[in-house]
Order: structure tokens, then sequence, then C-alpha cells
């Protein structure tokens, strides 16, 4: 089975991004299996780590422009999160 | 009834678009994602006709207008006017209708409202099933609302406020995007909303008729829809939404309902802007919770895309605020000869022409444009007198490059309130709004002796009007084209 592809927008110094440590962050799912559902956005609750084969799926990185980083990470989903009542 | 054309909706423009050329139907397949955003773009950038997609990619049923108000021409299409109106000829137009007395909205029944020809409520109610556009690779989520309003209510006096503000899809429920805190819906939120913790009523309205989009890009006092009657010189119509007692033109092609939280802030953008660059950083953004959206059948959405010049939030915003500030200079009585906003310097640029009457007008011209609160939207005001047509470009560099002295001519203007777009701004003073603000006074002062003024050399001023007349009058028989 191929590998979710998530990136999510790193608005600090990436060097600050907490590696192998439940986290809460903001994902957007870029394989989802509805093709409409696309960049759909969730707070997700998720280990990542620099190192790209380390987690279960893909994680493309980008600074706060948009600007995608080379190599991608990977992360794994504990859970999402709502924000929501 | 008026005397020029009106288009009801969205459709009967489309059509007035391909009577006139203006319109290049897509029927081959388009993706959403970033495919459509580049032609939109490509469109804006060699002012080329509106495209029209009949086919989207995941999204049978849908079809997508893009650059709808691009340019002049179709501005003055959309006006009704003739498509080879001059800009003077628009905008005088325009003035003229915005000076009658506001024309009230009408309530229609839900039946005569193709808008409710659709409803999804609840769980049906899904943002995903609306085909919006990944508009510009890097933007931080797919933009629904790029040509659109958002209308909002003042709990108070029952204001209404239609304005444009961008919204991103977060999740099926979600859209995030920035009301800056100066803006018309930005002080009802902040000031009487979020003190009391309260939701806020909204509604997002997608691919309405080209006068209430006009209207609602547009910087007057005077509640939107009221606007869009005065120009269209008949009431516009409207219904009720189906979650809150708001209203939305009857003949739009969606309708987003919900409401503004006031308690939870959501990361949004990078997103093109205005202005040509990814400028504003992804940050905490105010969040709409939709509880409903309404359309027509077959509905087709409009698509601006936001990049280098020209598309129509820069000359729209441009024409607009330009005619704004011709109205207060006029309502003060300087004896000005037209006020322009160059759309290709992203409404920074506002050209004021004036008959010098007495010195260091120019500096109480600016003054009195810096002071109004539309003043975050342009910092630079070029005042040039009556020699300078301030419609042609060309002329405006050259009084600019010749008639401002480098350090008189100049008056800046610190600590000017501004917003986080601004590309110029180092990073702290975008994050707390700040601006600067520059007078350039392109006019001679009136204390130099007669005999020292410089002479304009241009084929209208320096000879006689009778060879003048003689050379335009044999112009093709000396073998000029033109």
């Amino acid at each position: 089975m191929a590998r979710k592809e998530y990136d999510t927008y790193v608005l600090t110094d990436l060097d600050l991004v907490p590696e192998d440590k439940e986290t809460e962050i903001i994902l957007r799912d870029l394989t989802p299996s509805d093709r409409r559902y696309k960049y759909r956005s969730f707070f997700a609750s998720a280990l990542v780590s620099r190192d790209g084969s380390k987690y279960p799926d893909k994680l493309w990185v980008r600074l706060g422009r948009g600007q995608l980083q080379e190599n991608p990470w990977s992360v794994k989903v504990i859970r999402e999160v709502s924000k929501f009542q | 009834m008026a005397a020029y054309t009106i288009y009801k909706d969205n459709r009967e423009f489309i059509k007035a678009l391909e009577q006139y050329g203006d319109l290049v139907t897509i029927e081959q397949e388009v993706d959403w994602d970033l495919e459509m955003g580049a032609i939109v773009r490509r469109v804006c950038e060699k002012k080329a006709a509106s495209p029209y997609f009949k086919k989207i990619k995941d999204y049978p049923g849908f079809e997508i207008l893009g650059a709808p108000l691009a340019t002049y021409r179709r501005l003055a299409i959309a006006l009704g006017l003739d498509p080879a109106s001059s800009v003077p000829e628009i905008a005088d137009e325009y003035i003229r209708r915005t000076s009658n007395p506001p024309i009230e909205a009408v309530v229609v029944d839900k039946k005569k409202a193709p808008c409710k020809e659709n409803i999804l409520m609840g769980e049906e109610a899904d943002l995903f099933k609306l085909p919006s556009p990944m508009v510009h690779e890097g933007d931080g989520g797919r933009y629904l609302a790029t040509w659109h309003f958002v209308v909002a209510k003042d709990p108070d006096d029952g204001m209404i406020n239609w304005g444009m503000y961008r919204q991103m899809v977060f999740d099926e429920k979600t859209m995030v995007g920035p009301v800056l805190p100066f803006s018309d819906m930005g002080k009802m939120f902040y000031r009487k909303y979020v003190p009391k913790k309260k939701t806020m009523p909204f509604a997002t309205v997608i691919a309405c008729d080209p006068l209430s989009a006009i209207a609602a890009s547009a910087p007057s006092p005077i509640p939107e829809d009221q606007f869009t009657g005065m120009l269209m010189g008949q009431p516009v119509e409207v219904v009720k939404c189906e979650t809150c007692d708001l209203e939305v033109p009857a003949h739009a092609e969606i309708i987003i309902e919900g409401e503004i939280i006031p308690d939870l802030l959501i990361e949004e953008a990078p997103f093109g802007e205005y202005t040509g660059y990814r400028t504003s950083p992804r940050e905490p953004r105010t969040v709409y919770r939709i509880k409903a959206i309404t359309y027509r059948n077959n509905p087709i959405l409009t698509v601006s895309n936001m990049g280098i010049p020209t598309d129509e939030g820069q000359l729209l915003r441009s024409f607009s605020l330009g005619l704004e500030i011709r109205r207060l200079l006029e309502s003060q009585g300087y004896p000005i000869t037209g006020v322009y906003m160059l759309p290709e310097s992203t409404h920074h640029i506002v050209v004021v022409g004036v008959k010098p009457a007495y010195s260091n007008i120019a500096s109480q011209i600016a003054n009195l444009i810096f002071g109004s609160k539309m003043s975050p939207w342009y910092h630079m005001v070029i005042v040039v007198d009556e020699d300078t047509d301030i419609y042609n470009k060309d002329e405006v560099i050259h009084a600019l490059a010749t008639k401002c002295h480098p350090i008189r001519g100049i008056r800046k203007y610190e600590h000017a309130a501004g917003t986080p777009l601004y590309p110029f701004a180092d990073p702290e003073d975008r994050k707390w709004s700040r601006g600067a603000q520059v007078l350039f006074d392109c006019t001679f002062p009136l204390d130099w002796p007669k005999a020292d003024r410089p002479i304009k050399v241009s084929f209208n001023n320096v000879y006689p009007k009778e060879i003048q007349e003689k050379v335009l009058k044999n112009w093709k028989n000396y073998g000029f084209k033109e």
C-alpha cells in the first residue's frame, strides 16, 4: 500500500520542530481517497522526524510563504484533534 | 428604468462577454488543482479574454468564469457601456450613477430566488463539494472565495456590509481568512461581537451579478446593497438566508451561510496577493464555520487570480478608491482636474491633477488623502498640474521625473497605518500593520518668476493651432497610418 502524503507549514526555525515527540500540528492531506478532498487540513497529534523513512507517512515541509523544502520528512498521525464543540 | 443594459446575474454577463468577443469558452477538461489558476494568471498578465471553464476535473455539473472584470473593457461591459469607453468616460458614468440617492434592495420570495434551487444543510453542507481552486502553488489552501463578497450586519443599527474578504477552505465546515481590524466587517466583528464572545452570522456570496461585485469592492460609506441599486438604477433583488436574518442577492450562483467564531483563530495563508507577491505570512486568522450551502442548478463560480497586474482586485479597487478620493477632494472644494489610481501600481499610487491655486496645495491634498480611512490601501500620492493627463502613464512618469524636486518635492509621512500585505515593509512592520507614506509634488512653485518657468515641449504646447490642425489634417497624406 502506498504511503500517504501530507504537508505542513513550519513558521519557526526548522530546527525548533520537536522530533519523535507527540506534537500538535496542522496537516494537509495530499492523497485522499476522494480527490475532491485534496488539501483538506486538520489538527493532528503526531510524531514527526526529519528521517523520511522513520514513520509510516510522508511529510512535505513548507516555510511560511509556501517555500517547499527539498527532502520530505516522515510523520505518524496518532489522532485528529477537533477544535470545535 | 435605467437607460443602460443591466445584467441581473453572472449568466447574462457571460453572454454579454461572449457577444463582445471578451470570452474564451474552454470545453476541454481543466484541473482545479493549479491548472485553472495558471490559465487565469496568464489571462491577467496578457490582458486576454475571460476564460469560461465548462468541464472541471472531479466536479461534473460545475462551471467557472475566470478573470471576470480584469480589464477596463470588461468593466465598461459590466456597467452596460460601450466596451470601447475610455477610463474617464467610465469614471464619469460611475460618479453620475453613484451621486444619485441610494436605492434600497427589495426582498423577493425564496421561490423566485435561483440561489435556492439546491439547499445543503447539516452534514450535507460540505465545502469540498464545491470546486474551490488551488490558485497558486504554495498557497495555504484552496480558496473558494476569490471574487465574491461576505455579507454581515451591524447588530446595533442593522447596517449591511458587503466586503471582499478572502476565504481559504480549511476542512468540510471551516474557512479561514484575514479580517483586518480597520475594515468595515473588522470594526463590526472586533468591537461588537468579540468582546461579548458572540458568533457573528455571515453569508458568502459567490458569482453574483457584476454590479454587486463592483459595489462590494468599492470603499463607499453607502451600504453596498443600496450602492448596487445606484449602479443598476433599480433595486437589487435579495432573498433571506436559511440560517440567519441576513439577505443575499437572489440571482447569485452560490451562497455559503454560517458564523464567524469569536474565540478561535486558525492559520491561514500564504496566498498570492493583490500586490503581486505572497507577502503576508501564514498566521492565525479569523474562522468561519459554515451551516448551509445553497446554489443554482449547474452553478458557475467566479475565480480571480491575484498576482502581478492586472487582475480585477487591482483594477476595480484602483478605480473605485480613486473615485472615492476624487469625491473627498471635491467635497472640500479643491480645484482638482481629476484623480486616477494606476492599476499597475496595485492601487498604491494616487495621481491627482490640480490647478495650483496657491503654494503647497499639493501638501494639503496629500494630508487629506492620507488622513482618510482608506489610506492603508495606498501610500504614494503624486500631484501633477493641469498640463499632465493623469490617465496617461507616460505623462505622469514624465512629470514625476522632471517636475518633482528630489528633496523639496518629496514629503515623507512616517508612522502611518498600513497592512500586513506591504512587500516593502519589514517583517515587524507587517506584523503590526505599520506603513509609511510619501507625496511627490510635481507642480512648479508658484513663486518662480514667469520668465523662469520651463515650457513643456509637446505637439500640443509649442506649435500654433493652425500648424497643429494642418499636420493633423495631412497626417495620413504624409504616409502615416495612425
